[in-house]
């Protein structure tokens, strides 16, 4: 019986079904570390973006210009070009070589594209977040300072809560670019996602397998982020919805609501 | 009849004058608030006085003229080209949190629910406990009449409600003066009463106010005095019903023939 599927896979799929099968754990292991490295750099990067976004939504000319530099810079080149830099470009300074961060962290292929994943995204989360904080509304930031909010606690209770929500549609675009960004660490010897494809590619002289296979992993991946979104989106957003969204149809209706 | 009764203004504002580049929008105006006053700032629009009532709890820094709060000075200092600073935030922010303010458009927090809105100042600028404010939030909620929407959002209320909440937030930090900056301008006049019957229960109760309004029955009816501004000054003021049943100057006569008619 199952010799018989086999062979009936064998004979009639236009796909190895069989190959992509025996190498599947591989696929999987490729989607962990695409995951980890988008992850992680979404973290960091959204970590750095939250002060370099208030910087830039300042007057401050001293602070505001070098993060306009660095924005301008990550926005303004390729993902696989910063990554090339990172990677091979900084090895080539001897004293870098020589430095105590050297052999853990800048000689590894992972470390360079997490380095240069994560700056990447928050040059582009910084200035996400910068648009958001800049239309706050003049109203309510008045009402908070007609009550004595201080500065600082203004952009933590009031600015930040509202642009961090009102971005946040956004930046679920910038998330899922990031995650297609990070095939570009399978240009750094890294296995993730894609590059098992290649690697199966190469091996076997089988293109559709190895990237149909990887397509539509990312696909699903990205199928779960924008759900996710939608229920992050369901809480964060709640204060937007009409009310009768809320009070008749709760849970559901909301998940669904789309403006 | 600023120190007649001898004890201290909940509210003094001393020559007061704001410009906008070239433009002089209040020329030289005084004016002083005792426990319990209800004082109606009328004018034409363009008057300025939006502008007075906004540069009390310094939303818009004065160019000169001092303010007292209970008694205390905001201290300014000259700030070169950009005219006069203040030479304390700390102090400014804690002499706002003095005074409470209505704005025309209500400006609630729009992330935060009813009851949200309230305590916020009380816990974040008073460092009130919080299960403190929310006590003291829902005697006031009800008081506005809004406490079945204390959960809801300010994006699912009408105006009305929304300006009761405002309200409420504003008495929440208990005041020395609440400051009400055309409170009834953005409403539906359907929706106008609520709003005045919350303002007068408040004058009733004995609250010290500052309304900046274009309710006329309001300033007669409910305001121990009328301040009437002219093109940044004070044109005229009094007691309401002799104001507006016998007008010293010319200027608020026509100014109250045209908007009572």
């Amino acid at each position: 019986m199952g010799e018989s599927i086999i062979a009936f896979l064998n004979t009639w799929s236009p796909l190895d079904l069989v190959l992509i099968a025996q190498n599947f754990d591989r696929f999987l292991y490729g989607a962990l570390v695409t995951l980890q490295l988008t992850v992680i750099a979404l973290i960091v990067g959204g970590l750095l973006s939250v002060p370099l976004a208030i910087i830039r939504a300042g007057k401050n000319p001293w602070l505001n210009a070098p993060v306009w530099a660095f924005t301008y810079l990550f926005r303004g080149t390729p993902l696989l070009v910063q990554t090339y830099l990172i990677y091979y470009g900084i090895g080539q300074f001897e004293w870098i070589r020589e430095t105590a961060i050297w052999d853990p962290i800048l000689s590894q292929a992972w470390w360079c594209a997490l380095i240069a994943f994560s700056l990447n995204t928050a040059a582009y989360t910084t200035e996400l977040l910068r648009g958001s904080i800049i239309t706050t509304s003049r109203g309510e930031i008045e009402a908070a300072k007609a009550c004595g909010l201080g500065k600082w606690m203004r952009m933590r209770r009031i600015v930040l809560p509202s642009s961090f929500r009102r971005a946040l549609p956004a930046y679920s675009n910038e998330v899922i670019f990031m995650l297609h960004g990070s095939v570009v660490a399978s240009t750094i010897t890294i296995q993730d996602l894609l590059g098992v494809g290649r690697w199966l590619n190469g091996r076997y002289y089988l293109a559709y397998e190895g990237f149909i296979t990887a397509a539509v992993l990312y696909l699903i991946i990205v199928l779960l982020i924008s759900r996710g979104f939608r229920l992050w989106e369901s809480r964060w957003l709640k204060h937007l919805y009409p009310l009768d969204a809320v009070k008749t149809k709760p849970k559901k209706s909301l998940a669904s609501f789309r403006i | 009849m600023s120190d007649s009764t001898g004890e201290e203004a909940a509210l003094e504002v001393v020559d007061l004058h704001k410009s906008f580049g070239n433009v002089e929008v209040i020329r030289g105006a005084s004016l002083s608030a005792h426990k319990g006053d209800v004082i109606s700032i009328l004018g034409a629009s363009g008057s300025g006085k939006s502008t007075f009532l906004r540069c009390i709890n310094l939303l818009e820094i004065p160019t000169s003229g001092d303010v007292y709060v209970a008694g205390e000075k905001i201290r300014m200092k000259s700030g070169g080209a950009s005219g006069n600073v203040p030479e304390d935030i700390h102090q400014v922010e804690r002499l706002r949190a003095r005074l409470g303010m209505v704005f025309q458009s209500f400006n609630l927090w729009s992330h935060m629910t009813v009851i949200e809105n309230v305590i916020e100042a009380p816990v974040h600028v008073l460092k009130v406990p919080k299960a403190e404010a929310i006590e003291a939030a829902e005697a006031l909620l009800h008081k506005v009449g809004i406490h079945d929407r204390k959960d809801y959002y300010p994006a699912q209320l009408s105006g009305g409600q929304q300006q009761r909440v405002a309200i409420a937030r504003g008495l929440a930090m208990n005041p020395a003066v609440m400051l009400f900056d055309e409170p009834t301008s953005a409403l539906d006049p359907e929706l106008v009463g609520e709003v005045l019957k919350v303002m007068r229960d408040l004058a009733e109760e004995g609250r010290t106010m500052l309304v900046v309004t274009h309710e006329m029955g309001f300033a007669r009816d409910v305001s121990s005095s009328v301040v009437f501004l002219h093109e940044g000054k004070v044109e005229e003021q009094g007691e309401p019903r002799q104001m507006f049943n016998d007008p010293n100057s010319d200027r608020f006569r026509q100014f109250l023939s045209r908007t009572m008619q």
